[in-house]
């Protein structure tokens, strides 16, 4: 059995923590807003916090077991950690830093001078951590959480307190690096952009528990529950009443307003209540909607709100005639191509791909 | 004011009394301060009672344990001097022993508190690197020097000034065990008020100083 297993409980005061999934050569996103558990799900893996009960294994290797009383000392555990301060030794210089974790062979100073190469640091090896920039300091706390060489790496919210500038940067090198070195990496993020970004599958934390593990367009485009739909940010999130069940078609009626979706999880029959989900952004706007276009998913609404985000716009729109308030997320160029700054009527469409139906909780 | 009266070798014994026991609080105090700030709970608790305990007894009830515990009525005593050799009681040595135990507390709150100013991610990184050992020493003691440091001044100053655990120990030999908190007892009981004065002037102005160079070292502590 190659890679990470985990499967624990934590009781920290009031709060309860269970956490079970297993990580392959892949970067694994454990998302979730602070206090969800997902920082403590990555401390018992590095050893830092004992679980109440259960195992953690790694390459096959046992690093806890509650039966046995069996604990691995987190030093020995051969895991990379780093978190958001970036927590480098102050009195230490650059490669002293990176060394310090590693064993005292005759290659460990060639080998920290190869992992300051690899991320840019050249000539800055005998610098104190308090002559860095937030963006060089957080490069050698991955220097020196790579320096382990682990092929497991634990990042809790490593880029958070950057500039966004610098993040971008650094989700690039991270990438590159998982690229290269073919490793499994765990990065904690409250961040649904830098999410979204880095996850090539996604954990989704939510007091205690994961409530959706799956890839990442998954779980972004097919959210298992109303709380998951809420946490990973899709803004239409309707109740409504199942019409008909056609597989693979499930008709819904939100208000009044038809719509015909393409999937829906669980045994659904016509009169459950349901919620129905659309991301903003998979909302189609459209000028004209010709007369003889009588069909589903499609109808006639007026702008009655607009935000402005720079890059994009998000717009709330309300049926003319029956029908939900609709929020629809759109690039600034289209905004403009649109005229949506001087004309407030528009047709919607939503492709039956882009609609999501559960059984409501 | 009158350095006719004064016995230079009292001040000699002061210092070698404050010096020992400054000595043997860094060697214990800054292990116990250190679990102190890293064991659970209840463990951390108990360790910080009992290395507290020594504030709250009277010096001379301190100084009557350590004289039973070094003399021949205790089997540690006879220990100590049959089988070693060491006679402590009625010596310096034995007046250093007491002065740490009653300046124990002093060191290993102020180096506790030293320790604890150290950033816990420092920390965590670290046990994820290091043997607990070695993140003690590479780690933890650079990192918290200024509290140690000021650890260090505190536990000698209260050594200094330390009477009542040490005489009962030590008594005040003129010469040989007599310090200068001794020295002062002495010239009042004498009705010498001249050298009660003049004593106590030094004693007043070399804790100022101490006290002083903390301050000085707190900052510096702080500012990091």
């Amino acid at each position: 059995m190659t890679g990470l297993a985990i499967d624990v409980r934590k009781r920290l005061g009031n709060f309860e923590l269970t956490t079970a999934f297993e990580a392959q050569e892949e970067l694994l996103v454990l998302f979730g807003h602070s206090g969800s558990g997902k920082s403590q799900t990555l401390r018992m893996i590095a050893g830092l916090t004992t679980p109440d009960a259960g195992q953690i294994t790694y390459d096959g290797s046992w690093w806890f077991d509650s039966e046995r009383s069996f604990n691995l000392p987190a030093r020995r555990r051969s895991a990379g950690y780093a978190l958001q301060n970036p927590a480098l030794f102050p009195h230490m210089s650059v490669a002293e830093n990176i060394a310090f974790g590693m064993k005292n062979t005759p290659e460990r100073d060639r080998r920290a001078m190869e992992l300051l190469a690899g991320l840019g640091l050249e000539g800055f090896e005998n610098r104190k951590p308090a002559t860095l920039s937030g963006g060089q300091q957080q490069r050698v706390a991955l220097a020196r959480a790579l320096g382990r060489r682990a092929q497991l790496l634990l990042l809790d919210e490593p880029f958070s307190a950057l500039d966004e500038s610098l993040r971008a940067g650094l989700r690039a090198e991270l990438l590159q690096l998982r690229a290269q070195m073919g490793l499994t990496i765990l990065f904690v993020t409250h961040d649904l952009r830098e999410a979204h970004l880095l996850a090539d599958r996604l954990a989704v934390f939510d007091d205690g528990e994961i409530l959706q593990l799956g890839p990442r367009d998954d779980v972004f485009r097919k959210p298992s529950s109303r709380r998951v739909a809420e946490l990973t940010g899709v803004s239409n999130i309707w109740g409504g009443r199942v019409v008909a069940v056609e597989p693979p078609r499930t008709t819904v009626s939100v208000n009044g307003l038809v719509l015909v979706a393409n999937t829906a999880s669980g045994d659904l029959q016509p009169g459950d209540a349901v919620d129905v989900m659309v991301r903003a952004e998979r909302v189609n706007l459209r000028r004209e909607l010709h007369p003889s276009e009588v069909h589903a998913n499609l109808t006639t609404t007026r702008i009655i709100e607009e935000f402005a985000y720079g890059s994009a716009y998000a717009l709330k729109l309300q049926p003319e005639g029956i029908g939900p308030e609709i929020e629809v997320e759109i690039a600034a160029r289209p905004y403009e191509v649109l005229g949506i700054s001087h004309r407030r009527e528009f047709a919607i469409e939503i492709d039956p791909a882009d609609i999501h139906i559960v059984r409501a909780d | 004011m009158n350095f006719g009266d004064v016995d230079w070798s009292t001040f000699r014994i002061s210092a070698y009394v404050a010096l020992t026991a400054t000595t043997l609080c860094i060697l214990a105090g800054t292990p116990l301060a250190w679990l102190i700030t890293r064991s659970d709970r209840r463990i951390s608790a108990l360790l910080s009672s009992v290395a507290l305990l020594p504030l709250v007894l009277p010096p001379t009830a301190i100084g009557y344990y350590v004289l039973y515990g070094l003399g021949r009525q205790s089997s540690f005593g006879q220990f100590l001097i049959d089988d070693l050799g060491l006679r402590l009681v009625f010596t310096w040595q034995g007046a250093a022993i007491s002065a740490a135990i009653v300046s124990l507390p002093l060191y290993v709150r102020t180096a506790q508190a030293g320790f604890e100013q150290i950033e816990p991610e420092i920390l965590a990184v670290g046990e994820t690197m290091a043997s607990p050992l070695r993140l003690f020493l590479r780690v933890a003691l650079p990192l918290a020097w200024p509290g140690l440091a000021a650890a260090v001044l505190i536990a000698f100053a209260r050594s200094l000034g330390e009477f009542g655990a040490t005489v009962i120990v030590a008594a005040s030999i003129p010469g040989e065990t007599q310090t200068v908190p001794a020295a002062i007892f002495d010239a009042v009981q004498a009705g010498n008020q001249d050298l009660a004065n003049t004593l106590a002037l030094f004693s007043a102005l070399i804790g100022l100083a101490i006290l002083l160079a903390m301050a000085l070292l707190l900052q510096v502590g702080g500012r990091r």
